[in-house]
């Protein structure tokens, strides 16, 4: 009844900026055609936020404010502990900024579930009562899918991460990376509109990394969400970004935007170790190992 | 080899048990033999033995332990899903833990057998005194650790429920609650001891029927013999109920 409705516009950034225009959010799950399924922009908006822990104020996030276009993948990068994970809190709702804001497709990231979001943990979170194909499947259901449909599902994306045949393993007999692919395909599995990773590679060994990212571009062509990608290793953030965000120490800011180009991934090329020298100086790193002589 | 193995298991699992009840039992038998005690004071383990038997083959027997059975069940049961639900409210909703904080923390104090003779006033030797007493005791026994372990789940858990679309109270349910199922029921299986004692020390005060008149009734007619069988008696059937319970539980809880 409701995939007959035509897909009500996406309200103009202006007005939602503005607070204004509010989409019912029914016309923007339901709405099946894949250019709705697209994802939308993400807006992070002078966002402050810090933690109090024993009494004293950790301030975190300090004045961010970056855009992710629509079905772009913006990879950020920055020091241990800097707030890139409080960042995607933030982003998911899971956390309520100090002050500033998130806006998600045009409005305002508020605290609890977003129907549009799929996000990747640092820890794979995986619940442990479950087996690893209901840990992918559970998501779906919740959402309003069918069993069969969820069951579908989750056995393809659990083939993606290279996992079909741990489908009825339980969490506790995963080895930390193969725990981590199953909260990838978990996240992937929702086809979600804006997805957010934390360092979901970390865990897994440099062959399996190369394989999921290339798995992992082939997905994103054929779903095109917005990503927002942490990570740790700038070479993943050349060969995944459209942009990359560079953050400062705590209280991070933004340091720069890099953009990312077509050539700069071709790591073969000149183009690439140019992009990759600039990326590393930015974090304060030298491309050159070698000491002076 | 693998008789050798069966045979070290047999030893530990069936002779060393067998060889511990052995040493009471002659310990038992000692004593009387050596300060020639009479059966008044402390019957022998052969004594205690047949009337045992006597009191397995007579009806009021059963009538008794099925008396005490029920009030337990039906007590344990309301305070089990009564707790349960109480500290999951409690785990969830900070208003309603501090709401409930101050009531709970004086009354979980209150042992239950503070409460005999009220309940004996109120209830009179009836099984709804009982029975309330025994929900009394497990309740707060559940509602503690029920709310305890429910607020300590894994913060990563929530987060990615959240994620999955779940809301509040869907999250309570079938995260939170599913997470902390292995330790409610462990403290489930402690409730029940706690439970089992407080029916039977009910029964001792006031009761028309149960385990625990049948031994003050002994008492009063100086039948030693059977005050003891029936205290043999409540011991097992406490540690059966509890292995029970803990198995039942488990077996389909357990994730760990």
């Amino acid at each position: 009844m409701i995939a007959n409705l035509p897909a009500e516009p996406d309200p103009p950034v202006a007005d939602a900026a503005r607070g204004g225009a509010q989409t019912p959010p029914e016309a923007r799950v339901r709405a099946t055609s894949p250019s709705a399924r697209h994802g939308g922009e993400l807006i992070v908006d002078r966002v402050f936020h810090h933690f109090v822990s024993s009494g004293r104020r950790i301030d975190v996030l300090n004045d961010v404010s970056f855009r992710v276009a629509a079905a772009s993948v913006a990879c950020v990068v920055g020091p241990s502990g800097c707030g890139k994970s409080t960042l995607l809190g933030l982003a998911a709702g899971l956390l309520r900024p100090a002050s500033g804001r998130m806006i998600w497709d045009g409005q305002a990231v508020k605290l609890g579930p977003n129907p549009d979001l799929g996000m990747a943990f640092q820890q794979p979170g995986l619940f442990p009562w479950m087996t690893v194909h209901e840990n992918v499947a559970v998501g779906l259901r919740t959402r309003g899918r069918s069993r069969r449909d969820a069951r579908a599902i989750a056995e393809r994306f659990l083939h993606t991460v290279g996992l079909a045949e741990f489908r009825d393993a339980y969490p506790s007999q995963l080895s930390g990376g193969m725990a981590q692919r199953v909260g990838i395909a978990r996240a992937l599995a929702l086809e979600p509109r804006l997805l957010l990773l934390d360092e979901p590679f970390a865990a897994v060994d440099a062959f399996t990394r190369l394989k999921l990212q290339q798995e992992f571009k082939a997905l994103l062509k054929l779903h095109r969400p917005t990503v927002l990608f942490v990570t740790h290793d700038v070479p993943e953030a050349i060969a995944l970004g459209d942009v990359i965000v560079v953050m400062t120490q705590r209280p991070a800011a933004v340091q720069r935007i890099i953009p990312v180009t077509r050539e700069d991934r071709d790591r073969a090329s000149p183009a690439y170790a140019r992009k990759l020298a600039d990326t590393l100086e930015c974090l304060g790193v030298s491309s050159n190992l070698e000491p002076e002589p | 080899m693998t008789t050798e193995m069966s045979r070290l298991r047999v030893t530990r699992r069936l002779l060393l048990p067998l060889a511990g009840l052995v040493i009471v039992l002659v310990a038992w038998e000692g004593t009387v033999v050596a300060y020639a005690l009479p059966s008044i004071v402390l019957p022998s383990p052969r004594a205690v033995a047949r009337t045992l038997g006597e009191l397995v083959a007579s009806r009021s027997f059963w009538r008794d332990v099925g008396v005490s059975l029920y009030e337990f069940a039906a007590g344990y049961a309301t305070g089990v899903v009564l707790g349960i639900a109480v500290g999951v409210l409690i785990g969830e909703s900070r208003r309603f833990r501090l709401a409930t904080t101050p009531v709970i923390e004086a009354l979980r104090f209150i042992v239950p057998f503070a409460w005999i003779p009220l309940t004996i006033l109120w209830f009179g030797t009836s099984f709804t005194g009982k029975i309330l007493l025994v929900a009394y005791a497990v309740f707060f026994v559940m509602v503690v650790s029920t709310a305890r372990a429910v607020a300590h789940v894994e913060p990563t858990l929530s987060r990615v429920g959240t994620m999955l679309g779940m809301g509040r109270w869907h999250l309570a349910w079938k995260v939170h609650l599913r997470a902390a199922a292995p330790t409610i029921a462990s403290a489930a299986r402690a409730a029940a001891a706690i439970g089992w004692i407080a029916v039977v020390a009910a029964e001792y005060i006031g009761a028309s029927a149960g385990l625990g008149l049948m031994i003050t009734n002994a008492a009063t007619s100086l039948a030693t013999s059977v005050v003891i069988a029936g205290m043999i008696v409540i011991g097992l059937i406490g540690a059966g109920v509890s292995a029970l319970i803990g198995s039942l539980f488990r077996s389909r809880l357990d994730y760990r």
